[in-house]
């Protein structure tokens, strides 16, 4: 029902009751037979209809038309069928006009009806967008009263709609003046854009706000206000101030830390250099200034390479899209060589710089071509050496090898490569030299060990080797696995097992050759030896059967001499005597020397004056002497010198020099005797006898002390002498571990010197 | 004064008669009891003849003279013995000394030196 109502409305009322006094019209003047002008009353509800109901309005026109055409035609009386006619016409006309007329109206009406209703949803839809707005908008007439007002106003500024609309909005600006001076602003440019400005809420506190604002005119195109669309933007001023005091901030710090970089650079044995993207030299260390030199404001080609564009080989492209680059590059200008790393920097402000560390590798450069040089000497060397030489890694395997050490074992080098080491020494010399390498490899063994080398082909050769570690070549068991790995070969758990153990280099003698030759001479002077021994023991024998028939002989004579003789009887004993003599003396030599030979003589030691024996032993040959007029004479320093000796050595030594000084010299001559002490050594005594007679060629000097020197064989024969007593003084002297010489002055006399140490020790 | 009796110890001839003629040159001081050719004789000899003193050759054939010494001085600790020999080194002559001889004599030797060897052996 109560749709019913609602739809029941006045406007539908109207029309309904205009419609029925149309009809009601229609019937009464119908009933007085009048076709007449009151059918214009029916344009009232036409036009209602079409007002209100738009094209709804042709079915009134329809309904009345039809209405007007059934009352009419049978009220009216027919007067003539043309008269009839004429009326049909005019009832007709009309009704097409009443359609017509409703059409049209309503058509128009409808129209404006959409058009309204669109500008009712559009002013909806702004004003949804203004309360919903973030943004304040205020809408201020031309007198500075406020029109519009806002949610977001209400919000910011703490008024509400209600208590400012119509007020003036000059009392919500901290600067009174302000209001005015924006609408002096607007109403010149016709727009206010982003203007900042303080305002006061309600509260009086001060917001700042960020307005724009524009001219509002209207339809005629009048100004009649100004909207304005303002912002708190307090916050974002606090933000923005706190973001500027911090970017502020972050740029010191980058600054100093620029700063504290550049010191570092400037420091730096390195040359650093920056560049930007066109070329410009920001930055460059003293490093690199002393040797490029660098005026301000310079492009690096310039710098560097002292070119007008761009070098071809520049890496600033490469740096530039992110990349850091490393590359090495001659200065022909400077001749040196650098070694160069080139990497982006980020500016502050976005650009990117090319930042490059010059390291001068010259002297590296230098050093390594050095190095080279070096190596290839030793190279060198290692190859054309006469041993064979092989480097043995920590694992026993064989790494490098040279041509003697390919010819030894009859592989090539490259299979040498990688082969055990111990597969080269025969079975019974293996643990033997392992042993000795691992020995070696600590320093405790001797540098050489011989063994027996195997070849391809097996022939076994004698080889002496000599195994060298290689100093500062410690290997980790680890690392030596891996190697092991990386050249293919299997390394043995032995190798693995010695930790630290170290690479050497072997050098190989092959001696086969050298061990036959000196296997053979071994051989024969062992059968030398035997012969020596033979000989010396047939030696012995011989000197002792010659000494048997010397006995019968002196023991007769002996007898013989006291038998009753005639003179001559006596003279031949006398002289068959002597001989007997001379001849027992000449074997005692010779077995003394044998004896001395074998190595059977120990000394005899015992404390003695050496002035007493030399006097006794002077003694004993003053009758010599006497015969030959010869005058001995004795000088010994220090008289009473004791010495530790051999007494009957250094008699013997003494008996012999006097008895050939006696010999060797004319009658008459002079022989002296001389002791002293060897200056400076004190621990030793020097002994002289010196004579006057024929002396020694120079050239026989050094041969007087060998067994049966004669300086001439017809002066010796006459003295009777096999020279065997200057061999037994050299051997007596030696025994005591001193030395004897001579020195002699032809036709003019002899010197003979020997030295004893005082003591044996 | 009574005649000192010897035994001569000597495997060649020649050296017995001289030693023989030697001793007679004292003129009678000496008496020769008897000779051995070799070692083990002169121990037999020794045992026999009980002499004075006894002149011994090293070098023999059967018994050498050193072993002969040592046989003959363990059967009487007294008894005087003269080693003669050539073989002149002083190992020799240690030896015959070690083995109980009273002195050494070498060869050769003239009457003299025999002489000079006995009367200190015998205290003249």
């Amino acid at each position: 029902m109560g749709t019913l109502a609602k739809k029941l409305n006045c406007k539908f009322l109207v029309l309904f009751f205009s419609v029925l006094f149309c009809v009601v019209v229609t019937v009464y003047f119908a009933s007085k037979g009048e076709t007449g002008v009151y059918t214009h009353l029916f344009y009232i509800p036409i036009l209602l209809a079409g007002v209100w109901y738009h094209k709804k309005a042709i079915y009134v026109a329809l309904f009345l038309s039809l209405f007007y055409i059934l009352v009419t035609c049978p009220l009216t009386p027919p007067l003539t069928p043309s008269l009839s006619v004429a009326v049909l016409e005019r009832i007709l006309e009309r009704s097409v006009i009443f359609v017509a007329v409703a059409y049209t109206i309503g058509l128009v009406s409808e129209k404006r009806a959409k058009g309204e209703e669109r500008l009712k949803e559009t002013k909806d839809y702004l004003d949804n967008i203004i309360a919903s707005s973030a943004d304040a908008i205020v809408v201020v007439d031309l007198d500075g009263k406020v029109r519009s007002w806002n949610k977001a106003a209400e919000d910011y500024m703490g008024y509400t709609a209600k208590e400012v609309l119509g007020t003036p909005n000059k009392r919500f600006f901290a600067d009174p003046d302000e209001a005015e001076r924006i609408a002096e602003i607007v109403e010149r440019e016709g727009e206010l854009k982003n203007y900042r400005t303080t305002v006061l809420n309600k509260a009086k506190k001060p917001v700042r706000i960020r307005m724009s604002a524009a001219l509002l005119k209207d339809k005629l195109g009048v100004p009649v206000g100004t909207v304005r669309v303002s912002r708190d933007v307090t916050k974002e001023e606090e933000l923005e101030e706190e973001l500027e005091e911090r970017k502020k901030e972050e740029r010191e710090k980058i600054k100093k830390e620029r700063d504290n970089l550049n010191l570092i650079l400037e420091t730096l044995p390195d040359g650093v250099y920056i560049v930007s993207k066109d070329y410009e030299v920001e930055f460059m260390n003293r490093t690199l200034i002393e040797v490029f030199g660098y005026n301000v404001g310079e492009v690096c080609y310039k710098v560097f390479h002292n070119r007008t564009t761009p070098c071809p080989l520049c890496k600033q492209e490469e740096v530039r899209k992110g990349e850091t680059v490393q590359w090495e590059w001659h200065s022909r200008k400077k001749e040196r060589t650098y070694d160069l790393v080139e990497t982006p920097l980020r500016n502050i402000d976005g650009t990117v710089s090319k930042l490059t560390i010059f390291r001068d590798i010259t002297e590296r450069k230098r050093i390594e071509k050095k190095l080279r040089d070096a190596e290839e000497r030793y190279r060198v060397i290692f190859e054309h050496a006469l041993t064979a030489l092989c480097l043995i890694e920590a694992g026993g395997r064989i790494s490098l090898a040279n041509k003697e050490f390919e010819a030894l074992s009859g592989y090539s080098r490259s299979e040498l490569r990688g082969k055990k080491w111990g597969d080269f020494i025969a079975d019974e010399d293996r643990v033997r030299v392992q042993n000795y390498c691992a020995k070696r490899r600590d320093g405790k063994a001797p540098a050489c060990c011989p063994f027996k080398f195997v070849s391809r082909s097996g022939e076994i050769r004698n080889v002496q080797s000599w195994i060298e570690p290689i100093p500062g070549a410690e290997v980790e068991a680890g690392a030596e696995v891996e190697a092991g790995t990386e050249a293919g070969v299997e390394t043995e758990p032995e190798a693995r097992a010695g930790k630290g153990s170290k690479r050497c280099i072997a050098s190989l003698l092959d001696i086969t050759e050298l061990k036959r030759k000196e296997d053979e001479l071994r051989e024969t002077c062992e059968k030398l030896t035997e012969l020596d021994d033979m000989k010396r023991e047939f030696l012995n024998v011989a000197y002792h059967e010659m000494r048997s028939p010397l006995a019968p002989i002196v023991g007769y004579a002996s007898l013989l001499e006291r038998c009753e003789l005639p003179d001559k009887g006596r003279r031949y004993i006398q002289n068959i005597e002597q001989c007997a003599k001379e001849l027992e003396k000449m074997i005692n030599r010779m077995l003394e020397l044998a004896r001395i030979d074998s190595r059977k003589i120990k000394l005899n030691l015992k404390e003695f004056s050496l002035s007493d024996v030399v006097q006794e032993v002077v003694k004993g040959f003053e009758p010599e002497a006497a015969k030959k007029e010869q005058k001995i004479s004795t000088v010994v320093s220090e008289v009473g010198e004791v010495i530790q000796a051999d007494k009957q050595q250094v008699v013997a030594v003494f008996s012999n020099l006097i008895s050939n000084a006696i010999k060797y010299t004319p009658s008459g001559g002079r022989i002296e005797i001389r002791v002293d002490r060897v200056e400076d050594r004190g621990e030793e005594v020097r002994c002289c006898v010196a004579d006057t007679g024929i002396g020694i060629p120079a050239e026989d000097l050094p041969k007087i002390f060998e067994r049966f020197y004669m300086v001439d064989t017809s002066l010796t024969r006459k003295s009777g002498s096999l020279g065997l007593g200057l061999s037994i003084v050299k051997e007596y002297v030696k025994l005591h571990g001193g030395r004897v010489w001579a020195t002699s002055e032809l036709g003019k006399g002899s010197k003979f010197f020997f030295i004893i140490p005082k003591r044996q020790r | 004064m009574e005649k000192k009796r010897i035994l001569i110890v000597e495997d060649a001839a020649y050296m017995r008669e001289m030693l023989v003629e030697m001793l007679e040159q004292a003129g009678g001081k000496y008496e020769v009891v008897g000779f051995a050719e070799n070692g083990l004789e002169a121990v037999e000899k020794y045992k026999e003849l009980k002499p004075d003193l006894v002149t011994m050759d090293l070098v023999m054939e059967v018994m050498d003279g050193i072993q002969a010494i040592k046989e003959i001085k363990k059967h009487d600790p007294e008894a005087l013995i003269v080693a003669i020999t050539a073989l002149g080194t002083p190992d020799q002559r240690n030896a015959a000394l070690d083995a109980g001889a009273e002195e050494y004599l070498w060869k050769p030797f003239t009457v003299k030196n025999l002489f000079d060897v006995l009367e200190k052996l015998f205290g003249e």
